[in-house]
């Protein structure tokens, strides 16, 4: 009798479940937009969804006609089931933050010979298998905003230090590059010293050890650059520790970093820098829509407008390396200081 | 021995039309129908064109689950498939790259597959008194660290010259070619299942295993077949994911066995051995796909879907315990019994009919 009566209530709460789930469908007289995020519980990805879904709302899509899927694993084979789904519904377009940049390559030119618009964002797949890319930082604007910061922080004088990855990470020896070209092409920045770039292999120690001897070496020494999450914390922690008068700034994760970053001489870091995934979302909104309207095609030099985002209108550049395939670069990196980093810390 | 398997070894009782409703497989064919009435009516992209379109990403699985029906008929687990399907995948990848033939890519496809369910086959049969569900969660380590390894920094390839991969992910008609072959796998499966002492075989081993090996049947044997023919059918179905994603990662995989053995359960499979038949988990595993593929396409949130899986397999497993209680069998009994006198009354002069299992 108990085990009929379990029964009963499990059925109950599965019919419940699934009309509580249910959305309303979409609205072929208008179009619709779906965005793929590469799993839920991603507080990253749910920040991305977050931005498109603000979009969405604000140009009066309906309801039913803008989709947001997390995948129910960060797998390709989860993405592709989704993927699918949206086929069989007929949307108009499809953001993704992609899993894998070559496994979903057939099912994304079977969702663009069923007409559907497809615009990635946050992580790439092969050029050939959508029409643009919203990315996230561009080389020139991470490195001009680095130079700056040294360059503010310092005081526009005197000697700083890169704390890089590994000498061999595309990602940032693409920055310092920028940084070092920058940095030699304006005037403004002629009093600035780059003494070293040190490398700690994106390990912790290593990292912490190389912080220390850069200290030892420079004692002239004003600011560490540290363009990596794993090098920015662990040089933060030793500044910190020791009450260095030294600061820093760089790239880094605002979980990891909040407990170094303020103003006063308590705080290693005054500000750092990464990328705001709500404004990936927008972009990726906004871009979804100008290629569903053809005020796009994804063609190199092409621009649209994006709402009230800070760099509207934005143009498509070439992709480095793959020059007739184009991207959107989002901006300025993100500037994380004492005044936001509490908020932030608790999303990512 | 009876009264724990399924279909009874001895004489089989004949079976009224309505004793075949009422049966779990009947409920199964009932609810699939829901569910295609439901979708219908929940979403107008729910169509047949679509579904089976979506289709064979989930078909592969039901691949699978066929010899996994055996293995938990015997009372054991095979928690490895998964890992057999991105191992397989890779090593075909590979071998694709490589720019060997297409028949050379499926016989190294398969043939890992078959070595990797032969490796649990072996350990499981050399040491009879290790815990399949230990073992194979071993084997699905390191066949997945194989796997990873092998893949390298990127944790990804993709499968350069895909047309042959293209041929085996077409359609005839509007079926994909996935479909015929579950189909006529499940055909095989199922009448061997039911038709072969094999078949039986593996219903005594799952009732009782000592008991079955002093009967004489040659369970280390046995079970290494099946082992092995999981390894094999995983295979097959990294063959048919191939033709999805044309490339391999290191996720490629995860979690089927999880999905594989749910529809076995929902279809009436027992874990504990002995009991079950694959018609029900075909026609399980169906219910399953046509569900999420209903779901997904309302954008039902995906996280949900899963919950929703989850409680369909508590009330499966609730439901078959409730008919299989002593209390319910009781019941249905004396309630044949009273219909039985009833008819014996109408027919005067007739000798009393006996319940068909009386053994009970």
């Amino acid at each position: 009798m108990k085990k009929r009566l379990i029964c009963l209530v499990l059925g109950a709460l599965m019919l419940l479940s699934m009309f509580a789930a249910c959305q309303p469908g979409i609205d072929k007289s208008q179009a619709s937009y779906a965005l793929v995020t590469k799993s839920a519980g991603n507080p990253y990805n749910e920040k991305e969804a977050e931005g498109f879904e603000a979009v969405m709302k604000a140009v009066g899509v309906k309801a039913g006609n803008y989709i947001i899927r997390h995948p129910e694993a960060p797998t390709v084979d989860a993405q592709i089931k989704v993927i699918d789904s949206l086929i069989s519904q007929g949307v108009s377009a499809i953001a993704i933050a992609a899993n894998d940049a070559n496994a979903l390559s057939a099912k994304l030119q079977e969702a663009k010979a069923a007409g559907i618009k497809i615009v990635t964002l946050d992580s790439d797949v092969a050029p050939a298998d959508r029409l643009t890319f919203c990315n996230q930082a561009g080389v020139q604007q991470v490195a001009q905003a680095l130079v700056d910061a040294v360059y503010d922080i310092a005081g526009g004088e005197g000697e700083y230090a890169i704390l890089s990855a590994t000498s061999q990470a595309t990602n940032q020896n693409a920055w310092i590059d920028a940084m070092k070209a920058i940095a030699a092409a304006d005037a403004k920045y002629s009093k600035l010293t780059l003494v070293e770039v040190a490398y700690g292999d994106d390990e912790n120690q290593k990292s912490t050890d190389q912080t220390q001897a850069l200290l030892a070496k420079y004692p002239n020494l004003k600011v560490i650059c540290a363009p990596t999450t794993v090098g920015i914390a662990a040089a933060a922690k030793v500044l910190q520790d020791k009450k260095s008068p030294v600061k820093l700034t760089g790239l880094g994760l605002p979980s990891e970093m909040a407990a170094y970053i303020g103003d006063d001489a308590d705080h290693s870091c005054p500000y750092m820098f990464l990328w705001n995934p709500i404004d990936l979302g927008k972009l990726a909104a906004y871009a979804s829509i100008a290629l569903v309207n053809g005020d796009i095609t994804g063609k190199v030099g092409d621009t649209f407008t994006a709402g009230d985002m800070e760099n509207s209108p934005y143009t498509l550049t070439a992709v480095a390396g793959a020059e007739s395939y184009s991207e959107i670069i989002l901006g300025q990196p993100f500037k994380f200081d004492s005044g936001n980093i509490a908020e932030w810390a608790k999303i990512y | 021995m009876a009264g724990k398997s399924g279909r009874s070894i001895s004489a089989v009782p004949e079976r009224s039309p309505l004793r075949r409703i009422v049966s779990w497989e009947g409920a199964l064919v009932l609810i699939f129908i829901g569910v295609l009435v439901m979708g219908r009516i929940m979403s107008a992209s729910f169509t047949a064109e679509n579904v089976l379109r979506e289709m064979p990403k989930y078909l592969s699985e039901i691949l699978i689950a066929l010899p996994m029906g055996f293995i938990l008929i015997m009372g054991e687990i095979d928690i490895s498939v998964g890992s057999v399907v991105c191992l397989s995948a890779t090593m075909a990848t590979f071998a694709g790259n490589a720019g060997l033939p297409f028949i050379v890519v499926v016989l190294i496809c398969l043939l890992t597959g078959v070595a990797c369910g032969a490796l649990n086959g072996f350990i499981l049969t050399r040491w009879p008194e290790l815990p399949p569900m230990i073992v194979t969660l071993g084997t699905q380590i390191i066949f997945r660290g194989i796997a990873e390894v092998s893949l390298g920094a990127g944790g990804s390839a993709s499968y350069t010259n895909s047309a042959d991969l293209a041929g085996l992910g077409s359609k005839v008609g509007p079926f994909p070619i996935a479909f015929f072959v579950v189909i006529i796998a499940a055909a095989i499966y199922i009448v061997v299942l039911a038709k072969t002492t094999f078949g039986r075989k593996l219903y005594a081993i799952g009732s009782n295993r000592v008991a079955a090996s002093y009967a004489g049947i040659k369970v280390g044997k046995i079970r290494f077949i099946v082992y092995t023919l999981a390894g094999l059918m995983a295979s097959m179905c990294a063959l048919f994911i191939l033709t999805t994603t044309y490339g391999v990662n290191t996720t490629t995989g995860q979690n089927y066995e999880m999905d594989v053995i749910a529809m076995c359960v929902f279809g009436g499979i027992a874990t504990t051995g002995g009991k079950g038949n694959l018609i029900g988990a075909l026609i399980a595993g169906f219910t399953i796909v046509c569900l999420r593929i209903a779901l997904s396409i309302k954008n039902v949130n995906d996280q949900l879907i899963l919950i929703i899986i989850g409680l369909l397999l508590i009330i499966s497993v609730l439901i078959s315990s409730i008919t299989q209680s002593d209390k319910f069998k009781k019941m249905a009994l004396k309630r044949a019994e009273e219909k039985a006198r009833a008819k014996a009354g109408a027919a005067e002069g007739q000798p009393e009919k006996q319940p068909d299992d009386k053994t009970e």
